[in-house]
């Protein structure tokens, strides 16, 4: 804005403006009225004076200075200008300028000598340091204290940091801090002294002591062992009643796995006898419609006779005839209950009998239950969403058993054993690969070329 | 409601868990990195009693932690170093997004890396613990290194695991450690004794191997990563009760067996020195049930020190079609001398022209060439005598013949158990019996006095069953130790009744009847009923027992030795 306004200023201070606003009209209107600017601080004066042209023109004489050394229009003609003749021939004389090389060399200056010459009016500045030179006592005191200092250890800055500057081959070092790096060093772990030497309060408080690992960590989280042998029938070259046991053992895997694939199809499985004709369809549809013989029809009616007697009013006989009744019926409960304890004493040793029975069935299923506790100690527990199942026995049939170690062929794979072995003793969650999710549909779109074939 | 009332699910068992994601939120980790620090650091999901409390009412399946272990998580240093990679990586994926490759040359330069070390100490702090876990490490790393070296899994793992093995093998071999072999059809079983632990591995078998897909190999690689560390330090600590240096110098990790020979070279001790520190056991004065402990404790160490003398002076030649890293480190394990084709791989001494090998090991139907003074045999005669601990009479193992079942030693047979006819003829010869069937000895026995004029010279008879006789004949003397001087009758002869040893033992089981019979009788009513329900179940299995062995109706495998059926 303010440089607008300046610009604005200059252009219509250039003599031969001509500006909208009429100058006579405003001159006789505004000549009075000029806005009183206060030209007294520096920052007024900055405000509203243009000095523009006059910086330029000074800073057109320092660049001429400084570039060329001193104003052009005061250069003669013959160091800007040169008139060209034409091509010059010029005669060579080599063997007189090998004589007078130094000679010459002194009279003429070269040619690039002379361009290179700085030709500024601009001096260059005066080197400080080399007036300040050190007089030799002062010179030989520092070099006496700079060899005592290093006859004692002490040296320079200078040099203090070129030692401590780290050679480039450390970065190499810790390349090869890999863990499965293969010549990787070893040493012995426990076998190190203790290096307890502070106050063990301030190494926990400063966080230098390492936490400690709580107890329960160091128990396994299995009773199984680490690597399970095979059964003997699994040897390469089994004997033969200890290879069928292993079969046998196969034979039943299978046999519960198929029984579970059936179970459904068992259990919507319908008898051929049940299953609707059209005879039973008929005669569902007909049923209660025909008329019977009256014999039926009778009872129909004591039925109905009977429900509407039971709600008539009872009369006071009966009434007197029900309380006899209870109060014998009572008497009789208290009579034989009597009875019953007194015949209980004759009873006893069967009565223990039966208590015996009992508390052997309560010990049997204590044990059961502490027997079920324990196998449970050694089944894989279940930790997430997948069940842990259990891989497959490694079997070989008959016919497969190889007669050699040569035709040996392995069954089964080691890496998938220790997996699995892994996720029985319950140190890994059991896992599927993961499936591939599509975010976004996949869309089908014709090329052009097809579209308009099709 | 007024302030002091209990809300549900705000303390108890719903306060001591968490779940996965909660926890992987608190630790501000994505669920690869949370799932890699559990397996690190040894946390592990529970499953809680109550679900229904725990969940807070509802029962969908969730894995639980246990909320301190994951606030004991929150301390360890290297979740710092999980973070500063997932930025590491977003830096490289920029740079070179960017293609500004002096940046990504730097920043690859710079890689956060981690350290285990302080982990493995804090969840072993004794030697021992490590090594009461070192079965897993063990079968990992040998797993691992069986990989092909493609690019599915860091190459330097694979290396790293090789090595490992390696050093744990020549461990093995220096201290005559291994125990029991098995050859299954998913691998082979080893057990070994290491400072009085039992450590049982499984190592696959070098060929066919297809890779199965639903195994997640990210937590496997992540297992093996821990193991390799654990496994270094154990190994170091190993040599270190050994006096050998470690890591062992070799070139290369090619084979286990091409570095075994160069190891043992290179170690700064020779074997035999090892055996003249054994250490004699120290002779208290003890009272009398003492004695007899100590008696048994010394014969149990003669005998274990006989053993890991099983195969020594031996020369053994491996053919090319046999297992020849496993073969080697057995037979090396107890003290034999092993060599191969030098075309197969390198580190075989000496060639098959050696006179002085001793046995040949083929797995072919035939050999062209044989030479005089060795014995061909199969592999499965190494695994068997490991097993039985002493040598076996090698007939049984020769070239074309049926093998017999490689039985499984680590199965313990209660009394009443069916125990198979094969292993009976072991444990026979291993109590130094005669292990010929009563025909055979007959004939054994006419022959005897022919062959004493025959045993000077070692002409070979080109009649089989001659030479085989003879051969048996040496190796049951060289195997039992006793001479051939013994004095047999023409008559028939039982094994019971040869020699003062079968008397004696026929005595002390009679005494034994004996006491049994008075115990039996003093006892009271009550405890005499409950003995004879436990004596009729186990003689229900002994019948059942005896039924399966003879019962002659059973289909026999064709390549099975028929077997004497005998009632005793």
């Amino acid at each position: 804005m303010a440089a607008v306004k300046r610009l604005k200023r200059v252009a219509a201070a250039q003599p031969g403006f001509i500006s909208f606003k009429s100058s006579a009209g405003s001159d006789d209107l505004n000549s009075g009225q000029r806005k009183r600017v206060n030209k007294n601080k520096k920052k007024n004066w900055n405000k509203h004076s243009d000095i523009q042209d006059v910086e330029e023109f000074l800073d057109d004489v320092r660049l001429q200075e400084r570039a060329t050394g001193g104003l052009i229009s005061e250069k003669p003609d013959d160091s800007l200008f040169f008139v060209d003749i034409g091509e010059q021939r010029k005669y060579v004389q080599p063997e007189v300028q090998e004589g007078k090389k130094g000679k010459k060399s002194k009279s003429r200056p070269l040619r690039i000598d002379l361009i290179l010459q700085h030709d500024s009016l601009v001096p260059p500045p005066k080197d400080i340091l080399a007036h300040q030179q050190p007089n030799a006592k002062k010179l030989r005191r520092i070099a006496e204290n700079a060899a005592k200092l290093a006859a004692m250890g002490v040296l320079p800055r200078r040099q203090k940091r070129l030692l401590n500057r780290r050679p480039a081959i450390t970065a190499s070092k810790s390349k090869t801090a890999a863990n499965n790096f293969p010549d990787r060093p070893y040493y012995d772990l426990w076998g190190g002294d203790a290096k307890e030497t502070a106050d063990p309060y301030y190494l926990e408080q400063t966080g230098k002591k390492r936490v400690k690992r709580p107890e329960k960590l160091n128990s396994k989280p299995s009773v199984l062992p680490a690597v399970e042998v095979i059964a003997p029938g699994g040897s390469y070259n089994p004997d033969f009643f200890s290879h069928q046991a292993l079969l046998l053992e196969a034979h039943e895997v299978e046999v519960k796995r198929e029984r579970a694939e059936l179970r459904i199809e068992r259990q919507l499985a319908v008898n051929r006898d049940d299953t609707a004709t059209e005879e039973t369809v008929f005669q569902e549809l007909v049923e209660g419609l025909v008329e019977e013989e009256e014999d039926e029809d009778e009872e129909e009616e004591d039925v109905s006779i009977r429900g509407g007697l039971q709600q008539e009013k009872k009369t006071e006989k009966e009434r007197r005839r029900e309380r006899a009744d209870k109060i014998k019926s009572q008497q009789k409960q208290a009579a034989r209950v009597f009875t019953d304890k007194k015949q209980q004493l004759f009873q006893l040793r069967s009565i223990q009998a039966t208590l015996k029975r009992g508390e052997q069935q309560t010990r049997e299923r204590v044990a059961q239950r502490k027997a079920n506790q324990e196998a449970e100690k050694s089944m894989p527990r279940r930790l997430g969403r997948l069940r842990f199942q259990a891989q497959d026995l490694e079997v070989q049939l008959s016919d497969e058993i190889p007669g050699s170690l040569r035709t040996l062929k392995p069954e089964g794979s080691v890496l998938k054993d220790r997996f699995k072995s892994m996720q029985k003793r319950n140190m890994i969650e059991p896992r599927e690969r993961a499936k591939f999710k599509r975010r976004h549909k996949v869309k089908y779109v014709e090329k052009r070329a097809f579209r308009e074939i099709t | 409601m007024g302030g002091l009332q209990k809300k549900k699910y705000e303390r108890g068992s719903a306060t001591n868990y968490i779940t996965r994601n909660k926890a992987r939120k608190k630790l501000q980790l994505s669920l690869a990195d949370f799932r890699r620090l559990c397996i690190l650091k040894g946390i592990y999901p529970h499953e809680p009693k109550h679900k229904k409390k725990v969940n807070k009412g509802s029962t969908a399946p969730r894995t639980f932690y246990l909320f301190k272990d994951i606030r004991f998580l929150l301390h360890e240093p290297i979740v710092r170093k999980f973070r500063e990679y997932k930025v590491f990586v977003r830096k490289l994926r920029k740079a070179y997004g960017k293609a500004e490759w002096t940046g990504v040359e730097r920043l690859r330069d710079n890689k956060p890396g981690y350290k285990l070390d302080h982990i493995i100490k804090e969840r072993y702090p004794t030697f021992i613990d490590a090594l009461r876990d070192i079965d897993d490490a063990l079968s990992m790393c040998f797993l691992f290194s069986t990989f092909a070296r493609t690019g599915k899994c860091h190459v330097q793992t694979i290396t790293l695991c090789r090595r490992l093995t390696v050093e744990w093998m020549n461990y093995v071999v220096t201290s005559r450690s291994l125990r029991k072999v098995f050859l299954s059809i998913k691998g082979i079983y080893y057990q070994a004794e290491v400072l009085g632990q039992l450590i049982t591995w499984l190592v696959p078998y070098q060929f066919a191997h297809d890779h199965p897909t639903d195994v997640d190999y990210r937590v496997m690689a992540t297992f093996t990563e821990m193991y390799t560390t654990l496994f270094g330090f154990i190994n170091f600590r190993l040599y270190q009760t050994l006096n050998l240096v470690y890591p062992p110098k070799v070139t290369q990790y090619l084979d286990l067996t091409s570095v075994c020979k160069l190891n043992l070279a290179s170690l700064a001790r020779v074997v035999a020195t090892a055996e003249e520190e054994e250490n004699q056991l120290d002779l208290f004065p003890t009272e009398g049930e003492d004695q007899e402990n100590m008696q048994a404790r010394e014969k149990e160490q003669k005998e274990q020190e006989a053993q890991k003398r099983l195969f020594e002076g031996l020369k053994f030649f491996l053919n090319r079609e046999v297992p020849r890293e496993s073969l080697a480190f057995i037979l090396r394990c107890f003290g034999a001398e092993v060599s191969w084709d030098k075309s197969l791989c390198i580190g075989g001494t000496y060639e098959v022209t050696d006179e002085t090998i001793t046995h040949q090991i083929v797995d072919r139907p035939d050999m062209d060439k044989q030479y005089i003074n060795r014995y061909y045999i199969q592999p499965q005669w190494v695994f068997d005598s490991v097993n039985a601990q002493m040598r076996l009479p090698v007939e049984d193992y020769f070239l074309g013949t049926t093998l017999p079942p490689h039985l499984s030693p680590f199965v313990e047979e209660k009394d009443g158990d069916y125990v198979p006819p094969e292993k009976l003829k072991l444990m026979a010869l291993q109590r130094g019996e005669k292990p010929v069937q009563e025909d055979e000895e007959e004939e054994d026995e006419e022959e005897e006095e022919e062959d004493d004029d025959e045993e000077e010279d070692d002409d070979v008879d080109d009649e089989e069953l001659t030479e085989e006789k003879n051969l048996k004949k040496l190796e049951g003397t060289r195997a039992q130790g006793k001479t051939l001087a013994v004095k047999v009758t023409p008559g028939k002869v039982k094994p019971w009744e040869t020699g003062s040893v079968g008397n004696k033992v026929r005595l002390e089981q009679e005494e034994k009847a004996e006491e049994k019979r008075l115990a039996i009788m003093m006892m009271k009513k009550k405890e005499k009923y409950l003995y004879d329900k436990i004596m009729f179940g186990k003689k229900r299995t002994t019948r059942e027992v005896s039924s399966l062995r003879c019962a002659p109706a059973k289909p026999t495998r064709p390549s099975l030795r028929p077997f004497a059926c005998r009632w005793r």
